[in-house]
């Protein structure tokens, strides 16, 4: 369920500037697989998913459909607009791509969706009534404390993450239908870890850790006083700054795919998962879009290793292997930036 | 506004001492923003008392008629859907006043009254599906209060940790979809003996105090006194303490007004911000509440600033519990940021400061830990810590280089879940019927003891027609419509280590073994929910330094920091390890606990002032009698049949201080499994403690 309350400015957030990116890079092309933000209590992981909703772009979507689904995609339509295709065009809208909260308590009937009663009960039909992940298509889906999500739902999550479709089952509906959602959990590891495949799922990881410094502490609490004062106001102050990056986040959009990738920076992105010994290739995929989102939004044509520099721990921090240079050896960052010097 | 005295409530004001408590639970009132309190402390304290008393005072304030989350009228951006809607129909909301309430949440609570569910009624009626708001609702704008909050079941702690991070309880289960807000002050009462809270809840109590019995004997009998005045009912009792009661809940009126006019200054907030920096806290949250506790208090106390004793008072209630260096009340007007700067350095050098969570209690006997052990530190024990603190850090980095080449640790593929599936149906019918847990799904079931409303009502529903039922009749229900709830707990093993750490421990790196083992035994345990617990004893004292936990980095940071020396306190090791599987037991029947005793079994420190030996035999005889499952590892062995006197006399010489094979003997007493430390490498700890866990299939 989406909610809707004063949330707090993205851009008034002080520091953490790593997580801010990514969310800001999901934003821009949900292809990168979302975000896990891993870190000490208190340091704004919430709040940030919360004020990234603010900033999302507008889309298209087909009227009525309850999946959202894009009319210029008709490879993923939901049963019902294809069938409505036939009969014609179908009505488009635009609207705000949203966060869909899946709270802990959820039960599974609400995240894929179960049987419509009203339907049932008036005329004995077996209609479906979309759930969480129906919501999410399309959207962010938002697992707060997602370390503390019932293995059960996780499972289903898993599911429909790895297809990018919900099929349901149950109670004598039989449905299936679109889910492509970007996941963005937030989790305290004193907690508990993350089951290792729902770790994988994430795109991105951004470890973040309270600010040292001495004045960024203190304007962390005074603008927070002051949004508790007003928060109408405060958001007014910022509006302009949210403007701004809600209008980079869009032309970021439209620009990311003619970014170029050249050659030598998809060897540099290869030559790094090969020294980190990573599994698989997702996160070199993850990488390439992730530095061409970056692009886009420096509005460069091109990544350069810089991008890379600028978004690689986030693609390999929870893809090392418990570190891979053994006792005293560099640490993550330090490969990373001494691999893009050489290049 | 008057204040009317309740006869089983005991006055606020009545209350002798704990003027901490007493203040924590005032600012609180002030200024809702602080996020609560947390009461530690010993039994008999006046905790729920002071919580319930507190009640009475409380400011009214406005809340919109009929609404059952209480919303306030003038927080327009705030309102449910209900009373959104109720004010774009009507343009305005009717309220009235009412007085801020006390919520409690009793610890046995099921997840759905916590979070509401689906109106029964409404579901059986009509079919319809309707939000029936539960404890997190009513706890809108109020005090939410949870006695024993560490003895919370843990899925009840998640739910409540999900809508405190944001102050809307989302609810998305048995078929309803709905969002209200829930913003409410958290008060929580514990006794630490019973086991502590997890970092993720303590962090969420904007402040927090320790309380003690009070020694002083005037004072005491000044208690007695006044319980008994009011258990008779005196009526000079009552008079007085009415009106002491009524000043300050008038008190409190003004300070609520005062304190939106409070405000701070830029030193003061880099002083706030220092003090953090300088307790080396997580997060930032503890600025934020030291910012509003202050002034709170400077309110109270009518300065039209916080001083300097109102910013250093509002930060030892809101540092109790999160810092991880002793807070310091230096009389020097500000510290200047490079000197905060610099002895931070130094302090993170000095010691490990990767602590990751920071109740007080835990702080200190860590620190006194560090300093006992510094000493003792073995020199390859050191250097690996030490590595440890150069690329890991305080950060709270996951991955520990060196812990992972120290142990050489090796992935163990334990069984999942083995319990559900070995004890098969058994295990989950008693599950179901404790109705513990939580609800993930239905199905029918030929004898039907915990209803599925929801499932039930879906199940009948396409029948409806067929079955002829007329709109607005009573849904007409068969037997196969029945659904079952089918609840999944997190249940598992809990495996309690009680390692012996004293100096005979050091020979021949047993202590890395043991490490190793418990490592190894983690790296699997956040998939299968089984959680680990590590008992450290040497010197004089016993000491949990890994409260049950399922997190590896977690564990990591603890063990690393892991160093022998000293004498052998077995007694008190049994005894501690004892206590964690109880608590645990008390807060979760259902778990399966697992206590390994890893030591020469050669105890030498008494505790109740019996021959050592002869204590240790006679907890061995209550774990037994407890039915807890034991394993004793003897780190003086190499192998686990009974050796020859010669062979003892030559790899343990101390052997002969005792006539019989004490740690051999301990097993047998216990009713664990006995084996030596060299016959099983680092794995085989792991396997055997496998093993012994796979016996539960029986």
């Amino acid at each position: 369920m989406a909610i809707d309350r004063y949330s707090y400015p993205f851009t008034a957030i002080v520091g953490q500037e790593q997580m801010k990116l990514a969310l800001v890079l999901n934003a821009i092309n949900p292809a990168i697989g979302g975000v896990l933000i891993r870190g000490e209590k208190g340091t704004g992981k919430s709040t940030a998913v919360r004020a990234l909703a603010k900033l999302l772009p507008e889309q298209q979507v087909v009227e009525g459909c309850h999946f959202g689904c894009h009319p210029d995609d008709p490879e993923d339509f939901c049963l019902d607009c294809r069938e409505r295709a036939k009969a014609g065009a179908l009505p488009v809208t635009t609207r705000r791509m949203r966060v869909v909260e899946l709270p802990i308590n959820a039960s599974e009937d609400r995240v894929v969706g179960t049987i419509d009663l009203e339907a049932a009960l008036k005329e004995g039909a077996r209609r479906f009534e979309p759930g969480v992940l129906a919501e999410a298509n399309r959207n962010i889906l938002y697992v707060d404390e997602v370390n503390l999500l019932d293995d059960h739902i996780v499972d289903v999550l898993l599911d429909a993450a790895a297809m990018g479709i919900n099929t349901v089952e149950r109670e004598g509906v039989s449905v299936s239908h679109p889910s492509r959602f970007i996941l963005i959990g937030t989790m305290n590891p004193e907690e508990g870890e993350l089951r290792p495949q729902l770790l994988d799922r994430f795109g991105l990881c951004v470890d973040v850790e309270g600010i040292r410094d001495l004045d960024q502490r203190v304007s962390i609490v005074e603008k927070r006083a002051v949004w508790e004062d007003d928060p109408t106001k405060f958001y007014q102050q910022h509006a302009e700054s949210e403007q701004d990056v809600r209008s980079h986040i869009a032309e970021a959009i439209a620009t990311f795919p003619e970014v170029e990738l050249p050659r030598e920076i998809l060897r540099l992105i290869a030559q790094l998962s090969i020294t980190l010994e990573v599994d698989g290739h997702r996160s070199d995929l993850v990488c390439a879009r992730a530095a061409q989102a970056k692009a886009a939004y420096d509005s460069k044509e091109k990544v350069g290793p810089a991008q890379i520099g600028e978004v690689a721990e986030m693609v390999f921090a929870h893809r090392v292997h418990s570190v891979p240079f053994g006792k005293g050896g560099p640490n993550l960052s330090e490969v990373i930036s001494r691999m893009i010097g050489q290049s | 506004m008057s204040v009317t005295l309740d006869r089983h409530v005991f006055p606020f004001t009545a209350i002798v001492g704990q003027e901490s408590m007493k203040l924590a639970l005032i600012l609180n009132a002030i200024v809702p923003t602080i996020g609560g309190v947390l009461i530690r402390g010993e039994k008999g304290t006046g905790k729920s008392t002071a919580v319930r008393a507190l009640a009475r005072l409380l400011p009214e304030h406005l809340v919109v008629e009929g609404c059952h989350f209480g919303c306030d009228p003038d927080d327009r951006g705030a309102l449910c859907a209900e009373c959104r809607q109720r004010l774009a129909h009507a343009g305005v909301l009717p309220s009235h006043k009412r007085r801020m309430r006390v919520v409690e949440l009793p610890i046995n609570s099921s997840e759905d009254r916590v979070v509401g569910t689906i109106d029964i009624e409404a579901a059986l009626r009509a079919g319809a599906k309707r939000f029936e708001p539960g404890v997190l609702a009513e706890a809108n704008r109020n005090i939410l209060y949870v006695d024993e909050v560490n003895l919370l079941d843990d899925h009840l702690v998640d739910v409540l940790l999900d809508a405190a991070a944001m102050g809307v309880n989302v609810v998305e289960r048995e078929g309803v979809s709905f969002a209200h807000p829930s913003r409410f002050i958290l008060v929580g009462t514990m006794n630490p003996e019973e086991g502590e809270l997890r970092p993720q809840l303590l962090d969420r109590f904007g402040l927090c105090v320790d309380i003690e019995g009070i020694r002083d004997p005037d004072q005491r009998v000044l208690i007695s006194e006044r319980d008994a005045a009011f258990k008779k009912g005196d009526h000079e009792f009552a008079t007085e303490f009415a009106a002491a009661d009524h000043n300050l809940s008038r008190a409190l009126v003004e300070a609520i007004v005062a304190v939106k006019k409070v405000r701070i200054t830029s030193a003061q907030a880099r002083l706030i911000s220092s003090i953090c920096v300088e307790a080396e806290v997580l997060g930032h949250r503890a600025d934020v509440v030291i910012d509003h506790a202050a002034r709170a208090l400077a309110a109270y106390r009518r300065h039209a600033t916080p001083n300097r004793d109102d910013i250093y008072d509002a930060a030892a209630l809101a540092l109790a519990h999160r810092a991880r260096q002793p807070l310091r009340r230096d009389e020097e007007e500000t510290t200047s940021p490079e000197q905060g700067d610099k002895q931070e350095g130094s302090k993170e050098s000095e010691s490990d400061s990767g602590e990751p969570q920071a109740s007080e209690s835990d702080s200190a006997s860590d620190s006194t830990a560090e300093q006992s052990s510094s000493a003792a530190d073995s020199g390859q024990q050191s250097a690996g810590s030490d590595q440890g603190m150069t690329t890991g850090g305080a950060s709270g980095s996951e991955s520990s280089p060196d812990a992972t080449e120290l142990f050489n640790l090796k992935r163990i593929d334990l069984p999942r879940q083995r319990r559900i599936r070995k004890q098969g149906g058994k295990r989950s019918t008693s599950q179901t019927a404790d109705r513990r847990g939580r609800y993930v799904r239905a199905q029918p079931r030929a004898k039907v003891n915990d209803l599925a409303i929801d499932a039930t009502v879906r199940a009948a529903a396409p029948m409806q027609v067929d079955r002829g039922r007329l709109p607005g009749e009573r849904l007409k229900l068969e037997r196969d419509d029945l659904r079952q709830k089918v609840r999944e707990r997190k249940i598992g093993n809990l495996i309690v280590f009680v390692v012996d750490a004293s100096a005979s421990m050091d020979a021949e790196q047993r202590m890395a073994a043991t490490k190793g083992a418990i490592l190894s035994l983690l790296q699997d345990a956040y998939v299968r929910r089984d959680r680990v617990a590590v008992v450290i004893f040497k010197n004089r004292t016993a000491e949990v330094v890994l409260r049950p936990t399922s997190s590896v980095s977690l564990a990591r940071r603890r063990l690393e920091k892991l160093s022998v020396g000293g004498t052998t306190p077995l007694t008190h090791g049994l005894m501690a390890g004892y206590k964690v599987v109880k608590t645990e037991l008390l807060r979760d029947p259902t778990i399966r606990p697992l206590l390994v005793l890893i030591s020469d079994g050669r105890g030498n420190i008494s505790m109740f002032k019996e021959e050592p030996l002869v204590e240790a035999q006679k907890i061995a005889a209550m774990i037994a009698a407890e039915h807890i499952d034991a394993l004793v590892i003897d780190s003086a062995r190499d192998y686990s049949h009974l050796p020859s006197v010669q062979h003892l006399a030559r790899v343990a010489p101390m052997y002969q201080t005792y006539a019989i094979n004490a740690c051999a003997d301990l097993a047998e007493r216990m009713g664990a499994r006995y084996y030596g430390l060299y016959d099983l490498s680092r794995d085989e700890i792991a396997s055997a403690v496998e093993r012994e866990l796979g016996r539960g299939g029986r």
